[in-house]
């Protein structure tokens, strides 16, 4: 019977690799099943994950309680979607998007003025390392007794963690234009905002998108993480929490995967903007691998 | 050359089964709680050799806000847990066969505390009003005690708004709660400490309202129960422990000192550790390790009332432990 | 043109705007601290001069925003004041943090580049992973490590390789995304160049790839190598948070030691400053020994 399983657990990894490769091929071939293709490789690897992970804990008779199988989360998830609803509402639409908005904004900001002030650059940046690397253990806790329980705190403690992913991005983006291009506008008598708007902003773009990108993960994990030192009784974290300690094990994982849902869309949107804003960088154009 | 090889491996071998059949009996508890005086008849136990002398080496675990002791025995990290009794009827229905071994602990210590002067005067004041609670199994008894009065707890005016409590008394000096959960041996002492005396408080203790469930007890997976080796070395670890217990009843300042020294965090306070162990004295009471029967079916119902079981748990408790331990 | 001074250039700026946030600070914990001094007087009976209210803001035992004092004098206590080896020690329990930041630093790393490298050369790789490594960091590791560390435990895994695998998961991350833009990063142009060279994928890699990808790595690295330190310090809470900076954070919010709390965080802070300032010397010699020139002060 456990030679079944292992033997089941590695054909299905063989033939969803195999498709894989040959689809990828196809594409190369074909180019107008590119889109296609771009969008089914991740999903058959999704599935084949999936998979994996429901023949192991079903095959091997793991107890649910440690992990539970792909269709008891599903399960468990349909039946409680307005809970997981109200959840999301509470986690990502009130803490995780005010919090971020705030955050990057600030941490742009505050690159801006450090660019006109080399004083104030040299001596931000050691400390705004420092403020990024307190633990959000440490701050959550704090944040709470300040701020009190609902979403303020959470968004409080987001702001904190994506100030300086932005600023250190935006401010090694502002010094990306290169040396002859500045030049440039010093020939054309380019005032300081006229420099930002035409050279140094659209030269920052691409370490813009990726500090955005990277607090986007970053703002749904401190949303999440802060919820677990209180919260009202809803939120992502707080269902998470209380609902391990209920070894609910099944409605745990169908929360995180709402959350990593909610993240991967969340970056997904960002992504795209970048693709249009960025067209130009390297990496982003085509026909260039 | 293989010969002397395999001549000496043999050798090895059968020194180190010499050895090991001299060596004590393994057996690792997990608290349900970090290093503190809640836990001292186990610390006592094991620093002043009363788990030697009955041939048992006890690794002790501490726990902590993210474990779930039933998490950690189902999945082999150890082999008795302390638990409180809400918590391992849940676990049992969910597939983790846990038995009551030992009940040390025999009156509840879990309380609400609202300030005297605020508006939380009964039970029934608590609608409308917001009550920090703590989860992870301990939201067991206020859930029950809000059913048994009929209160509403999803918020709003005629509800009762739920804060999920962190473990120490903010939400209380910050005025987030009208009212928070403490133990009558650790939160408390912080209320105390804050200013607010027991003359200042409006103390719900669910040991008065009559609504007490078990709290710490020992407990074990069934299956092993069935082996007769396994079984021995409870009933001698439950000897042991109770042995340790009544060591830090009587004398708490030492149990105060040995917990300290175990503690691995360096956090603990001696004054506080004290204050704790003599509440924790008050908690076991006269209690020798047996179970009551009748706060088992008290605890049972009101488990199964708030639909936290919902099936009647059978054997979820045995008293062969203990009375071999106590013969 | 004034000679470039590290005093007048890094000291005296990140001295200055210490200075005045100390001075905030304190005007801050004067202000925060208040409403609990006015409480505590009320509520213990006690009579209090309006300056001596003031004055006791910046000295309570569990205050709301400790003063800067309070948290120096903590963190000197436990550093400076007991022995290494002491279990109440900052710098025992910042070892045992360190230990596992570093070892899962190493891994995240490691795991990270080869991914990495993988996606730039295979398609397949490129296709099908990248959106799930994106997803992987969605999941909150809090909620997660706990399980994982039971089921470690379970197959015998214990000790500091649990927690080192949650500072992994974390830090891969920063690294396979700068890494993956790093090596695409060459121009066409140059790319162009080496095919006219009849390069392989492989000389492609060391002599172009690579190279170009450097700035991005270390930016990575200074990422990763802090985020590595809070994975460490998330790993040290299931394991019944026994030692660490993780623990001492944790024990001191449980007891309301808030000035704990802040001597931890400033700690690990601390810390991972130190780690990032590692990593970016590091990145400078890395940096000379190509051959860069540093970059001339810019207009």
């Amino acid at each position: 019977m456990l030679l079944l399983v292992l033997a089941a657990i590695l054909g299905i990894a063989l033939g969803i690799s195999w498709l894989c490769v040959y689809l990828v091929h196809l594409g190369e071939r074909l180019p107008a099943t590119r889109r296609f293709i771009d969008f089914a490789v991740p999903l058959l690897f999704g599935v084949m994950l999936i998979t994996e992970w429901e023949l192991v804990t079903r095959g091997f008779g793991v107890p649910e309680i440690l992990l539970p199988a792909p269709s008891v989360i599903l399960v468990a998830a349909a039946n409680a979607l307005p809970t997981l609803w109200e959840d999301v509402v509470q986690t990502f639409v009130k803490s995780v998007l005010s919090g971020y908005v705030v955050g990057c904004g600030l941490g742009f900001l505050a690159a801006l003025i450090i660019n006109r002030s080399g004083f104030l650059k040299r001596g931000l940046l050691p400390l705004g390392n420092f403020v990024s690397a307190l633990p959000i253990v440490g701050v959550a806790p704090i944040a709470v007794m300040w701020f009190g329980f609902d979403w303020q705190s959470k968004a409080a403690v987001i702001v904190l963690m994506t100030f300086f992913p932005m600023l250190v991005n935006t401010e090694a983006g502002l010094a990306a234009a290169g040396h002859m291009e500045r030049d440039l506008m010093r020939t054309y008598a380019a005032t300081w905002g006229d420099e930002m708007r035409r050279l140094r902003l659209p030269a920052a773009w691409p370490f813009i998108f990726n500090a955005l990108k990277i607090n986007s993960t970053l703002a749904l994990i401190g949303a999440i993480v802060a919820e677990f030192f209180g919260a009202p009784t809803y939120g992502v974290g707080f269902r998470i929490s209380t609902e391990m300690g209920r070894m609910n094990t099944a409605m745990v994982w169908a929360e995180i995967g709402v959350a990593a849902i909610l993240g991967s869309t969340f970056y997904g949107v960002i992504a795209l903007f970048e693709r249009r804003v960025t067209f130009w960088h390297p990496s982003v154009r085509k026909g260039q691998r | 050359m293989t010969n002397t090889v395999t001549k000496l491996a043999l050798a090895g071998a059968m020194a180190l089964t010499a050895f090991g059949a001299n060596a004590a009996d393994k057996l690792t508890l997990q608290l349900k709680w970090v290093t503190q005086a809640q836990f001292a008849g186990y610390f006592v136990a094991k620093d002043k050799g009363y788990y030697e002398a009955e041939g048992l080496d006890v690794d002790i675990k501490p726990g902590g806000p993210n474990i779930a002791p039933e998490q950690i025995i189902a999945g082999g990290g150890a082999d008795v847990i302390v638990d409180w009794m809400g918590a391992a009827l849940a676990a049992r229905e969910k597939g983790v066969p846990l038995v009551n071994i030992a009940q040390p602990y025999k009156n509840a210590g879990l309380e609400i505390i609202c300030p005297a002067d605020g508006p939380i005067k009964k039970v029934e004041d608590f609608k409308g009003h917001t009550i920090g609670v703590w989860f992870y199994g301990n939201e067991v008894p206020f859930f029950a005690l809000a059913n048994k009065h009929g209160l509403k707890t999803e918020g709003g005016p005629d509800g009762i708004k739920i804060l999920q409590q962190s473990f120490d008394v903010q939400p209380l000096i910050q005025k987030q709660a009208d009212c928070i959960h403490v133990m009558t041996y650790n939160e408390l002492g912080q209320a105390y400490d804050a200013g607010y005396t027991a003359d200042k408080l409006t103390v719900f203790s669910y040991t008065d309202m009559g609504e007490n469930l078990l709290e710490d007890g020992l407990y074990a997976l069934e299956p092993n129960l069935k082996d007769p080796a396994f079984k021995d070395k409870l009933v001698r670890f439950v000897r042991a422990s109770m042995k340790g217990w009544t060591y830090a009843k009587d004398h708490p300042e030492d149990a105060a000192d040995i917990v300290i020294d175990n503690d691995t965090t360096g956090a603990q306070t001696k004054e506080h550790q004290l204050y704790m162990i003599k509440e924790v004295a008050k908690l076991l009471g006269d209690s020798t390790g047996v179970l009551d029967e009748a706060a088992y079916a008290r605890t049972e119902k009101a488990v199964l009332d708030q639909k936290i079981i919902t099936k009647k748990p059978e054997g979820a408790w045995t008293h062969d432990i203990t009375d071999a331990a106590l013969k | 043109m004034t000679k470039p001074s590290f005093f007048r250039d890094s000291v005296v700026p990140v001295l200055t705007v210490i200075a005045a946030i100390v001075v905030l600070w304190y005007v801050a914990a004067l202000f925060m601290n208040h409403s609990t001094v006015v409480a505590e007087a009320q509520l213990k009976g006690l009579a209090f001069t309006p300056s001596a209210t003031w004055y006791r803001s910046w000295a309570l035992d569990k205050p709301l925003l400790p003063a800067p004092h309070q948290i120096v004098a903590e963190l000197w206590r436990s550093t400076a004041g007991l022995a290494i080896t002491s279990k109440r020690s900052l710098v025992y329990h910042g070892w045992v943090t360190l230990s596992a930041t570093l070892l899962g630093f190493l891994l995240g790393t490691l795991f990270g580049i080869l991914l990495a490298i993988g996606i730039v050369h295979q398609k397949v790789m490129d296709k099908s992973l990248m959106p799930w490594i994106i997803a992987s960091q969605t999941v909150p590791i809090l909620a997660v490590a706990p399980m994982l560390i039971v089921v470690l435990n379970a197959i015998g895994i214990s000790g500091l390789l649990p927690k080192a695998l949650i500072s992994t998961y974390l830090s891969f991350f920063p690294v396979v995304v700068g890494m993956v833009k790093g090596l695409r990063s060459p121009e066409a142009i140059h790319l162009d160049l080496m095919r006219t060279y009849n390069a392989d994928d492989f000389k492609v890699f060391t002599k172009l790839r690579w190279p170009a990808s450097v700035p991005y790595l270390f930016a990575s690295l200074k990422v990763g190598i802090a985020i590595s330190l809070i994975g460490a310090i998330v790993g040290e809470l299931p394991t019944g948070a026994a030692a660490g900076l993780g623990a001492r954070l944790l024990s001191g919010s449980y007891y309301g030691q808030t000035i704990q709390i802040w001597a931890a965080l400033f700690a690990a802070a601390f810390l991972a400053g130190l780690l990032v300032l590692v990593v970016g010397w590091s990145e400078r010699l890395v940096m000379r020994l190509m051959g860069a020139r540093p970059e001339r002060r810019a207009a």
